[in-house]
């Protein structure tokens, strides 16, 4: 069983640090995993995205042009990914920074404000990324929060450990994202 | 009781056979090369970078461990054989062609990073080995194979003052411009070889002489035309001098 | 990010791997000039290595890099340098003289687009330039193609063992790909023995005589002797070293031939093939010189077709052909530049050549 993942936003989002963090768990979980990032003459604040592939057995091709999980952290990557979603996959969406609105009948849409929560509740937007992946972590059933913890402490380097446990309540928080009055 | 006052330096190959063009300084530079080295004691620590043209020769002189670089790169490797083993002694002996047209940027940067290597350069205004085509260093008026009418700005720019633009360098610790034309001056240059390695030794950066030297056959001239030439129409262009030395007392 | 020796996986690039790798196997010396997509080797090389006292110089081109790498590996140690496609192209004239020097410069080449500045997407475009090389003159190097990150490790301690056995300078062909994407890798302990050089090191010339290493022969006959005796060498190489993978060939009526990156999306290929009922199989040549030659012949008695699959404009496709040498249809499936075709693409490539 392969699984893909997309995440995709501006740059300075956090895009590829989410997807390394998620690609890690999945190695701590004893998957085979490839991240890929979009590479290229790129710039802040413009759009990056990378992909995530998940398997079983030795992994492919790492780059993809459908997912089955997609994160999308602003309007753009909205617009340009909600046509990448696999049949009966699911994509993310930020509605802080995207519209909402449904254009296919054979995916699932989880409209979570993750800009205006990760203000809100953790005082810092640098959270989006970590907070969305909480989200993922309830949607897809992949992967378990206790296993993005342990990725996060792989992730983040030791010298600024003291950001981990606020991207802990991140992943808490995207991970309760539905029960939140928002 | 007779006094030695001339021997074959230790460093010298024993079966060493003269190639050089009658007249050329060639020969008299690494019999400096060798007596700086065996004077300082750095024979069996030596390692050699060699260049392109007729100075790539030298391995065939001296008793010393040698590389033969790509044209111009000879201060690339000594850049990588010094980094690989700071305790060994590193020098190149090149060219003007081989230090200062093609390898000018090999060259310039291991004086700018201040790398402790001996740079000895051999001017004699023209490519040698090729038949004496214009070079960086042949200098205006001159009539070579490549400038049949003799260099012009027009054509061919101004010629290199190679001493003066490495003394420019940071990294330079030392950078000296000698000729070999007369016993007084060749004196003169062995003591800058010696400062060249001396530098290197004591790890205070890059040394640099740049030898004026004959290339009597290119130039059509006898000996001692050649060496006429170099006093008359080199000297005046390309001033002997001490152009940098950290060395020195103020 | 470092890793160490450890029995535990660390998610990596592909250029942080082989930098590490490069860390692990003894290298002591690294000389490079910036280029993407291998930015992050020298990046990488330029803190660990003065952590560890060995030597690191940002050299002012890819001239220099190469001819420090020269000038370092002349002296025994184990010394490399890394770069790209048309910062490799000036590597050439280096690469021509090391293989004259017999001297085991280990050169780490991420392709990316070309010909000229090209771009920095992946790409296979220098296939040749690694396996035919740009220098002048007769001569091999060893060529290793990664095709995931934990080979772009293991294949980087391969690099330097190789360079060392057989006095030759070996290249490390990944691509954009490989240098940009993470996956888990592990680094074991340098697998291979230390090759002792000690008969023909620059050390200065100590209680013996001195030695010259040089490519310089002014006599004509003797550069026949040395040619000849170079070629013997690579001959050797062919018959000990030459590495391929292979999955699904006994009974295959097609095999694809793929190298690098492109060869993970083959092999789902040949999977989805298989699934559809077609016997698809596949071989990887892991060494690019030597070329698995030899295997490619024996299979093109028994196979129907062979399919060279490529991210280039099908180069290759040449030494496969050299192989079959005429026995059954050799095609190419390629893509200019770029990720590789996707499985699916090849699977539907496949099924229209046939």
């Amino acid at each position: 069983m392969e699984k893909d993942f997309i995440i995709a936003g501006f740059g300075g989002q956090g895009v590829l640090l989410a997807g390394e963090v998620l690609a890690n768990g999945f190695m701590i979980d004893d998957k085979n995993v490839t991240w890929y990032p979009s590479y290229g003459a790129e710039m802040r604040g413009g759009t990056v995205n990378c992909t995530v592939v998940m398997s079983e057995e030795e992994v492919g091709a790492v780059q993809k042009t459908s997912a089955d999980f997609i994160i999308v952290l602003n309007q753009a990557s909205f617009d340009k990914y909600v046509s990448w979603v696999k049949k009966g996959g699911s994509i993310i969406v930020n509605s802080s920074l995207a519209v909402i609105k449904k254009t296919r009948e054979d995916i699932n849409y989880i409209f979570v404000p993750i800009t205006k929560l990760a203000q809100d509740k953790l005082g810092n937007i640098k959270m989006s990324n970590i907070l969305a992946l909480g989200a993922l972590s309830k949607v897809s059933k992949l992967i378990s929060l206790e296993t993005l913890e342990k990725a996060l402490h792989n992730v983040i380097p030791a010298r600024r450990a003291n950001l981990i446990p606020k991207n802990i309540e991140a992943l808490k928080l995207g991970y309760e994202y539905d029960l939140l009055k928002v | 009781m007779a006094t030695q006052v001339f021997k074959i330096p230790e460093s010298f190959r024993k079966d060493a056979k003269y190639t050089f063009c009658p007249g050329c300084d060639h020969g008299v530079a690494i019999r400096l090369v060798a007596e700086c080295l065996e004077e300082l004691g750095l024979t069996e620590k030596a390692i050699a970078a060699c260049s392109i043209g007729c100075s790539v020769t030298i391995y065939d002189f001296l008793n010393v461990d040698s590389l033969e670089a790509p044209h111009g790169r000879a201060l690339a490797e000594a850049t990588g054989i010094k980094r690989a083993c700071p305790d060994k002694f590193v020098f190149t002996y090149q060219g003007d062609g081989d230090f200062a047209s093609i390898g000018l940027a090999e060259s310039m940067h291991a004086a700018l990073r201040g790398e402790n290597l001996s740079a000895i350069c051999i001017n004699n205004t023209t490519y040698g080995m090729t038949g004496g085509q214009l070079g960086p260093t042949t200098i205006l008026g001159q009539v070579t194979t490549t400038s049949p009418t003799g260099r012009n700005l027009e054509y061919y720019g101004y010629p290199i003052k190679i001493a003066e633009h490495i003394a420019l360098c940071d990294g330079t610790a030392f950078s000296a411009r000698v000729s070999l034309d007369t016993v007084p001056n060749i004196r003169k240059a062995k003591e800058a070889i010696k400062k060249a390695f001396e530098v290197q030794i004591k790890g205070l950066g890059f040394g640099f002489v740049e030898i004026l030297s004959t290339c009597p056959t290119n130039w059509k001239m006898t000996p001692q035309k050649a060496h006429e030439r170099v006093k008359n129409e080199m000297m005046p262009v390309f001033k002997p001098g001490i152009y940098k030395d950290i060395t020195a007392e103020k | 990010m470092t890793a160490t020796i450890t029995d535990k996986k660390v998610l990596m690039k592909g250029n942080y791997a082989i930098a590490n790798a490069a860390v692990l196997a003894g290298c002591q010396c690294y000389f490079g000039y910036p280029i993407t997509p291998q930015s992050e080797i020298g990046e990488f090389m330029s803190g660990k290595m003065q952590e560890l006292g060995r030597a690191y110089v940002s050299a002012e081109s890819e001239l220099a890099a190469i001819n420090m790498t020269i000038g370092a590996c002349s002296t025994g140690v184990k010394a490399m340098t890394s770069s790209s496609s048309c910062a490799v192209a000036l590597m050439q004239e280096g690469l021509s003289y090391a293989a004259s020097d017999q001297l085991p410069v280990v050169l780490i080449s991420v392709m990316r687009g070309g010909p000229g500045l090209g771009n920095i997407y992946p790409s296979q475009g220098d296939y040749f330039q690694a396996t035919r090389g740009g220098g002048n003159g007769d001569y091999k190097l060893i060529v290793l193609a990664p095709s995931t990150v934990q080979e772009c490790a293991d294949l980087t301690y391969k690099a330097f063992y190789l360079a060392q056995k057989y006095r030759n300078p070996t290249v490390l062909l990944a691509d954009g790909l490989l240098g940009q994407m993470m996956e888990p890798v592990q680094f074991k302990e340098y697998p291979y023995p230390e090759i002792d050089n000690s008969d023909w090191k620059l050390t200065g010339a100590k209680g013996r005589d001195a030695r010259i290493i040089r490519s310089y022969a002014p006599l004509a006959d003797n550069q026949c002797v040395y040619l000849e005796k170079l070629f013997a060498k690579y001959k050797q190489i062919e018959e000990n070293e030459t590495e391929w993978e292979e999955i699904g060939t006994e009974d295959a009526d097609i095999v694809l031939v793929s190298f690098g990156s492109t060869a993970r999306n083959a092999k789902t290929a040949a999977k989805i093939c298989r699934q559809r009922g077609l016997k698809v199989g596949i071989l990887r040549p892991i060494t690019l010189f030597p070329f698995p030659t030899k295997r490619l012949q024996e299979l093109s008695a028994k196979v129907k077709m062979i399919i060279s699959v490529e991210v280039n404009m099908g180069q290759m496709i040449q030494d496969v052909k050299l192989a079959v040498n005429g026995k059954v249809p050799v095609r190419l499936i390629k893509k200019p530049v770029g990720a590789p075709p996707s499985p699916e693409e090849i699977v539907s490539q496949i099924e229209e050549l046939i």
